[in-house]
């Protein structure tokens, strides 16, 4: 089939954008041409014949067959997964302990409490002062366990607590250990 | 259903925050990249990574240089190893609780040699963790070695807790009583002696020479940090 370029402005006239009275007299003809032969174009609906809808559903087979296949690895890494994940040692719920912090600290304008139970945060849970005496105090609820952990002092200096056992720290201090 | 199969595994697998992530902003890059490789190695060898970033953050809070964190860092990776060997020797594989405990009590003062005989008695997972747990406290205390192991493989043993032995020897040590001795009276009460070591040892309550120092850290002297 050949190719046969159409003026603009029948092409205009074929996409509906302009009329054939629109058209300029010279032009006229082509435009007519050209609408006559775009109602020649068949546009009823084509039927597909019955040897590709053979294959077709032949195709569809294959794939439905190939599912399972396809699928079958996923499945069993899930699967895999599930089973290990459910077999594996329980994480129980760590019982959770009352325990109260005291530093005596009369000097202090403010003591906190770091350890292994808090990341180490010198600001995440500070003390309370009772009164005048310099008496600092703050009751944690702390997993059941072992922690290691300090007094900051001003937010400078840290403290071991002088009630608890102690052991190097590795940076030249002593952290104190609480086993619960 | 696939998804959600294959999602549900794979989100628990991911409830354990990558190393890089629980240091993030708590250390310096230089330290991060340190941690991360000790840690990813000490993971492939079975052992716990929680102790080593820990002490990383620790060090960090509490504004010791860089080089000095790396090192007790370093300190941690080895004595984690010495734990799960010892456990290792003793029976017990793969449990990073007891490893870390196992680590802990050797900071604490206890020796490889100590913590095999611990595991050797063959006690449950958790009672032998919680038992170095108890063995670290009463070593930070200045309980000798060699009571200690008798004190706690007495309660192994027996399938006792060991949990209230430090206060028992903090209560006699408020009597006037040394660790050592406080610790031989309670060894005594229990009709120990055999211990986990399977020898007597010590002297009797009120007769014994105090041990002159606590036991010695097992980290490399370094003089405090302004």
């Amino acid at each position: 089939m050949s190719e046969h370029e159409y003026h603009p402005l029948v092409k205009q006239l074929l996409d509906g954008e302009i009329t054939l009275a629109e058209l300029p007299a010279e032009l006229r003809a082509e435009g007519e041409a050209a609408l006559q032969l775009l109602g020649m174009v068949d546009r009823s609906t084509v039927s597909v014949p019955a040897v590709t809808w053979r294959v077709m559903a032949r195709l569809e087979n294959r794939r439905r067959r190939a599912l399972p296949w396809l699928l079958a690895p996923a499945l069993a890494l899930a699967a895999a997964l599930a089973v290990w994940l459910l077999t594996a040692k329980p994480v129980a719920p760590a019982s959770m302990v009352t325990v109260r912090f005291v530093l005596v600290a009369p000097e202090a304008h403010n003591v906190s409490l770091a350890g292994t139970f808090n990341q180490w945060d010198a600001r995440a849970t500070p003390l309370v002062r009772s009164g005048a005496s310099g008496v600092w105090t703050a009751t944690l609820q702390l997993p059941a366990g072992q922690h290691q952990y300090a007094f900051v002092v001003d937010g400078q200096r840290w403290v071991p607590d002088p009630g608890a056992p102690a052991v190097d720290d590795g940076f030249g201090r002593r952290n104190s250990v609480l086993t619960l | 259903m696939i998804i959600t199969l294959l999602a549900l595994p794979l989100s628990l697998l991911g409830a354990q925050q990558p190393i890089g992530k629980r240091l993030d902003g708590r250390v310096t890059p230089d330290v991060a990249a340190v941690v991360e490789e000790l840690g990813s190695a000490a993971s492939a060898r079975g052992l716990p990574v929680d102790p080593l970033i820990q002490k990383a953050i620790e060090g960090s809070a509490k504004g010791v240089p860089a080089e000095r964190v790396v090192a007790a860092v370093r300190v941690v990776a080895m004595q984690l190893d010495t734990a799960a060997l010892a456990l290792h020797e003793g029976g017990v594989d793969g449990d990073t609780l007891a490893i870390a405990a196992g680590a802990f009590a050797i900071n604490a003062g206890l020796s490889g040699n100590d913590i095999t005989a611990l595991a050797r008695i063959g006690a449950s997972a958790q009672a032998l963790t919680e038992g170095l747990r108890v063995a670290a406290t009463l070593a930070a205390i200045g309980v000798p070695p060699a009571h200690n192991i008798d004190l706690i493989g007495i309660r192994l043993r027996s399938a006792k807790s060991p949990a209230d032995l430090p206060r028992l020897v903090m209560d006699e040590m408020a009597h006037g009583s040394t660790p050592a001795q406080a610790a031989a009276g309670l060894e005594h009460a229990a009709g120990g002696g055999a211990g986990a070591r399977g020898g007597q040892h010590g002297p009797p309550p009120g007769r014994g020479t105090p041990p002159p120092h606590p036991p010695a850290p097992p980290h490399p002297p370094a003089p405090p940090h302004p």
